[in-house]
Formats: structure tokens, sequence, C-alpha cells
């Protein structure tokens, strides 16, 4: 442990010029990451090394006692011993250190780079309107030190296309509240281009921590240690081996390791809402903040277990392209937008991944999607004369189309609700098989990016399907055409078809009045952006340019009750 | 072209060429022979007397007989599975189908095209047909042109990166 701080001593001098700290830099200067990151990232390696040699000389001491060694000899193999390791720790550390120096990173106005690596050196250039989620990650040893690492995905699934460890918390905070302001396409302060103001945010939905041990309880692990308990007692009884109780031990270590996982990522989950897109926090010790910007979700699925339906909470997943399709509980948690959630936190969910549900009534389609089954509210079901092929689910499997997006419904047990905005049809293919010929009925798959969302429609339908795989690809264009800009915030020179001005547009430009007064946005900025929120832009989307109003919570209102959009679903 | 039941009205679909039927159907005879060959091991074996107590006559002339009617069975649907293929390009989208019992049909929108490939492998190249793939931002679109001639995949190749552009719409 010696090695870090004494080795950071000697740098002042190298990387005085671009130094992390450097002041007032101009635009496009390198930086460095934190400079005890390389001890926090190296810290299991330092932690191995000291824990063997340790036990080493601890053992040593004992026996040393007990057999009299002379203790010259001791002392002397005590020296090298010592000697070795601490050379063993200064090459780590030294490694983690030179790797730490070659690692620089900058965010000019449109992308970031990253150069890494000694020997096999690396290049990375990400262009910033291409992000698709940004996160926060601290990790308990990292949350110690106040150091975060940044995370900026873009659209290919793979490893994150930029990965800053360490930075400062306010540093990493600051770095994406800069990539997002540019991302978003928002002219800068002149004055101030390296200042970006993190967007505010306004929070939707907190999950009590006694709701995230509960759907633990209820969940699959605990049915699992049910049937195992039940197989090992069994088993002891008839065999009439206590012995075997010892079997558990492996089970419980699984079981309570679920527990742990299903805890820690879901522990004080909080959503929000910002200009900046969907924000989440979670975390117990190790402690994530991930935002996606709007129109970067490509498909949300609503599961519901048959445990959970006792209580009624749902969980929602999504796809988002720079996730990826990782089976890892961490990945597992990036993708859930709401770890368990009730009817009502849901639809706020809905609401803030889709604005405008394209439907006058997305209360009740949305519940009928959740819950319900049989022709109610649209959905186009299995028909008759094909239950036969699904005998519990036909009644449910389905799908209605709105406006903006499509619905699939599936499983009576297991329920799941597949959203899909129109505009993120990636392809899409009809398939059927001879059996399903001889009952006129077809398979619908959507394809999307990869994750753990897979939408599709089984056993339509032949004619419907045929319907909606024509009309999808007609209404995934004209979605498409219709679609905000890759910078959510850009401004878009009259592009919008005169539909989009509804009488909740008016109410997004009033909030967006209100707000910027209240927040004391004044000045000419604040004056040519007010023109510009006179346009009509996509529902709940904040005005173009104002990126520092609080954001107005959409949410779906019911059916009789919603006098406030009547014009919405024309 | 034979019109399926799975097939939508009012579509022009242009077929692969012949020369694709020659190379699979090449494909499925060296197939054939090698998976006949090693599947009359054990009859081999038996009927020279080099290890008679082994395979029991079931096994022996079963396996033989097993994988000559799935070779059959494949020789016949090729032609037909061949002919199954097309593709056809709408304004705003490409729309590939394939497959006689298992039908599929895919449609993918010109603006969702990340990148198209043209592959040739050897018997192709010496057919002088290629192989088309189309890829979006998804790894499940499976949307494959095989046996196109070699002009019309680039043509094809061309007209679909031309109208990728025009309609690019990012994810």
């Amino acid at each position: 442990m010696t090695a870090p701080p004494g080795s950071s001593g000697g740098l002042p001098a190298a990387p005085a010029p671009d130094g992390p700290e450097a002041t007032a830099p101009p635009a496009d200067t390198w930086h460095r990451v934190h400079f005890i990151s390389p001890l926090v990232r190296g810290w299991i390696a330092l932690v191995a090394i000291l824990y063997f040699v340790g036990r080493d000389w601890f053992e040593g001491l004992f026996s040393g006692g007990s057999r009299e060694r002379g203790p010259l000899p001791e002392g002397i193999g005590l020296l090298v011993a010592g000697g070795i390791v601490l050379g063993v720790v200064v090459v780590v550390a030294a490694a983690f250190l030179v790797s730490w120096y070659f690692t620089r990173y900058q965010v000019t106005a449109e992308h970031v780079r990253v150069h890494s690596g000694v020997v096999f050196r690396q290049q990375r250039q990400a262009r910033l309107d291409r992000v698709q989620a940004i996160d926060i990650v601290q990790p308990f040893l990292a949350r110690i030190f106040g150091l975060a690492e940044l995370k900026f995905e873009v659209a290919d699934a793979g490893e994150s296309a930029v990965r800053l460890a360490f930075l400062k918390l306010a540093d990493a905070r600051r770095l994406r509240a800069t990539i997002l302001a540019r991302a978003a396409g928002v002219d800068p302060d002149p004055e101030h281009p390296e200042e970006a103001v993190e967007a505010p945010e306004r929070e939707v939905v907190a999950i009590p921590p006694a709701r995230v041990v509960g759907a633990a309880v209820l969940s699959g692990t605990t049915v699992a240690l049910v049937v195992a308990a039940a197989v090992v007692t069994t088993l002891g009884v008839v065999l009439e081996t206590p012995i075997i109780a010892t079997s558990f031990i492996p089970i419980l270590i699984g079981v309570v390791g679920a527990y742990w996982s299903a805890l820690n990522t879901g522990y004080n989950f909080r959503a929000a809402t910002s200009p900046d897109g969907i924000r989440m926090r979670y975390g117990l010790l190790d402690t994530r903040s991930q935002t996606v910007p709007p129109g970067r979700v490509q498909a949300l699925s609503i599961q519901q277990s048959p445990l959970w339906r006792l209580k009624g909470w749902y969980r929602v997943t999504v796809n988002v392209a720079g996730y990826g399709a990782s089976v890892s509980s961490e990945g597992q948690a990036r993708a859930t937008l709401l770890p368990v959630g009730t009817r009502d936190e849901v639809l706020q969910i809905l609401a803030l991944v889709l604005p405008d549900p394209g439907t006058p009534r997305p209360v009740e389609v949305f519940t009928a999607g959740m819950a319900g089954r049989d022709g109610a509210e649209g959905f186009a079901t299995t028909p008759r004369r094909a239950r036969w092929l699904a005998p519990l689910a036909w009644r449910r499997t389905g799908f209605v189309g709105t406006r903006t997006a499509l619905l699939m419904r599936s499983g009576v047990l297991w329920r799941q609700l597949v959203v899909v905005p129109h505009e993120r049809t990636q392809s899409l293919s009809i398939e059927q098989g001879p059996v399903e010929r001889r009952f006129r009925v077809s398979n619908l798959q959507f394809q999307t990016t990869p994750g753990p969302v897979n939408p599709r429609v089984l056993l339509a339908d032949s004619a419907t399907a045929w319907e909606l795989f024509h009309g999808q690809a007609a209404r995934a264009a004209e979605a498409r055409r219709r679609s905000g800009p890759e910078q959510w915030m850009k401004p878009v020179p009259g592009a919008l078809p005169a539909a989009a001005a509804t009488g909740t547009t008016e109410d997004t430009a009033a909030t967006a009045d209100t707000g910027a007064g209240e927040a004391g946005f004044t000045g000419d900025t604040g004056q040519t952006r007010h023109d510009d929120a006179g346009t009509p832009q996509d529902d709940a989307r904040p005005a173009p340019g104002v990126r520092d109003v609080m954001p107005e919570v959409p949410l779906y209102a019911p059916a009789p009750g919603g006098t406030e959009e009547p014009a919405d679903g024309r | 072209m034979r019109r399926e039941p799975i097939d939508p009205s009012g579509l022009e679909w242009s077929r692969v060429s012949p020369k694709y039927l020659r190379v699979r159907l090449l494909g499925w005879l060296i197939g054939s022979v090698v998976w006949l060959v090693l599947a009359s091991v054990p009859l081999v074996l038996r009927l020279t007397g080099l290890w008679d107590s082994f395979p029991p006559p079931v096994i022996a002339w079963g396996l033989p007989a097993v994988v000559l009617v799935i070779a059959v069975w494949r020789g016949v649907l090729l032609p037909r599975q061949v002919a199954s293929i097309g593709y056809a390009e709408r304004d705003d989208d490409l729309l590939v189908r394939q497959g006689v019992f298992f039908q599929r049909t895919m449609v993918v929108p010109y603006g969702r095209m990340q990148y198209v490939d043209v592959a040739v492998g050897p018997l192709e190249r010496a057919f002088g047909i290629c192989t088309l793939k189309l890829h979006t931002a998804s790894p499940a679109t499976n949307a494959l042109i095989p046996g196109l001639p070699s002009e019309e995949g680039t043509r094809l190749r061309e007209q679909l990166s031309a109208r990728g552009e025009a309609r690019l719409a990012g994810l």
C-alpha cells in the first residue's frame, strides 16, 4: 500500500501541463481520470497480494514461535520476503499508474475522445449526438473515496463506448451535464462554454425498501428455496440420513446471493424525469445513476409473475441500444426501468417513455394490456378456431395498435405486455408453419436492438396479421417522419405536421413559460427561446433550447376524466 | 412463381437466379453422399464380417435408410425451397420471403438499414452468383437474399445503400 502514494508523490512534475485540475482550460484540453483511480481499480490485486503474504507471515509467526527457530534466519527471511512482496506491489502499482498516465480523455463540441494503452495504443472517438445512455456508477470502494465511473453508451450493444474510471463525483456529474447538453444540441453559453448546468429533474417514482424486500421474497428464488427444502427434507426422511441437510448449504448460498442481488440493485430505486430524459438511481452498496435521453427506448416490457399478482406488482424492462443483452445481474438491473411497481407507477413510467400514448383512453388500454383478456379495448386476440394451439393463453395473446405505439400482450401465468413505439420498429417478419396455416393464423416477430424485451405476437389471425404487417411498415415510416430529432433539443425548423398541435402542446409551452419565470430565466436568450417554445413540439418534450426548466410530469388521464386532452386521440 | 397462402397480395416478387438451385443441388449432393457414407459404416462393418456382433441389424440397415430418406426428402424439397425465395423492392422498404412449410416474410425499411453485405463463396463464384445480407441495428434481422446474379447483387447493393442514405433515421 505504500507504493501508490509514493509514486503519486513524484507525479506532479509529469502531468503538470494538462493535469486533471488544470485551471480554466480552453475548450479541447486533454484530461486524465482521478489519480486515485489506479488504486481503486487495482485494489483487488493489492488486497490479494497482501492477503497471501500476510497469511504466510502470520502463520510463520505462530509456527516460528512454536518451533523455536533461531531469530536471525527468520529475520533475514522476513526481509527477503518483504522485499519481494514490496517489489510485486510496486510493479503492480506501477502498471496501473502507467496505464492511468496514458489514458486521457477529451470532450469537444461534437465528440468525446479517449486515448489509452501504452504498447498497443487505442484512440477512440464517439459522436455525442449518438449517445444512447449515460451512467454514473459508484462501486462501494469508489464511493468511499467520493469517486464515480462515467459510462457513455452508443448503439453497438457491446462494451461501453467510453468508460471513465474514476472521476470525482462532482466532476462526473459536470461531465455528464456537459455531454448531455451538447448531445441535446443546446447552444453553449458563449461566455462560459465549459459550464453546462445539470438539467433539473422531478422525481416521479420512489420505491420503498420494504417493497423491494417483499418483491424478493415473492420471487422465483423463494419458490426454488421452498422446493429445494421440500426435496431435501423428503430425501432426509425417506433415507433417514440427516447428513443430507448439509446439501442445503450451497443452495442457501445461491439463494442468499440472489436475494442480495435483488436488494442491492433495487434498493432506494428512484425514477425522475428531466429535460435530458429519464433518470434512474438505485443501489445499496454500489450505486448507479442512469440517464436515458428521450426517444432512446426501443421497446418496453411490463411483466408480472404469478406471485406478484397477489400484490399487484409489475416489473418494467426496456431495450436501450447501448445497454445490450447482458445476462449478468448488473446488465439486467441496467435494463430495468422499474424493478417493482404498482399499476399506477407503471402507468407513470409509461407516460415518461411514451408521452403521447396515441389513444384517448390510455389508462384503460394499458390496463387491459397488463391484466385483461379477450377483445376489450380493441385487442385482437387469437381466433377461437386456433384455441387448441394455445388452450390457456389464446384469450390473452393479442395486440392493439395506437397512433404512436404497438402493444403486444401475452401470458396467462407470467403476464407480459410489450410496447414498441412505431418509430422504433427495426424490421418485422411474419411467420407461418404448416399447423398454423391449417388454422389460418400467423406469428409476427419484431426485430429490435438487443435486450431483454422480445416483441412478438403469436397466433394472430392471418388476415389481421397481414394488415398489421403492411400497416406497421407504413406507420413506422410515418412515425419516423414525425419523431423528434436525434439531438432532442435542437429546434426543428417547421418540420412538424399540424396533427401535433393539440391542446397538450399548448400546455407544454405554457408550463415552459412559467417554469422559466420561476427559475429566474431572464435575458435575451430566454426571450428568443420563448419564441421557439411556441412552435408545436412533441408532447411533453421540452421546448427546444430550454434545458434548465423543471420538467412537467406527463401523466395519462383516465378516459372519463380526461377532459384536458380530448383532441389527442382524434 | 407459385403463390403461397402467406403471400401478401399485389406484390411483384423477384426470384433468385436458377443457377442458385444448381449450387444448392450440388451442395446437397455432396452433403448427402458424405452423410450416407458415414451412416453406412456400421452396415459395411457388418457385411464384411469385420465386426458382426456390435450393430444389431436394425441399426445397421436403419441408419443409412433414415439418412437416405432424409436426403431424398431434402432433395425433393430443394427446388421448391429455392423457388420460394423472393424479394420485392417497394418505395419505403424491402420485403424478403422464404420457406415452403415454415414460411417467413420480412420487411426491412430502407431507413433502418445500417449496412449491406455481399458475400461470394467459391462455389457461388463459379456460378456467378452472390449472397446479399441486410443489417439493421438488430442482430435478429435475418434478411438474407441468396443466389443473386452478380450484377443484380451489385445493383441491389448500390440501390439499397442509396435509398438507405436518403431515408436514414438514426435508430
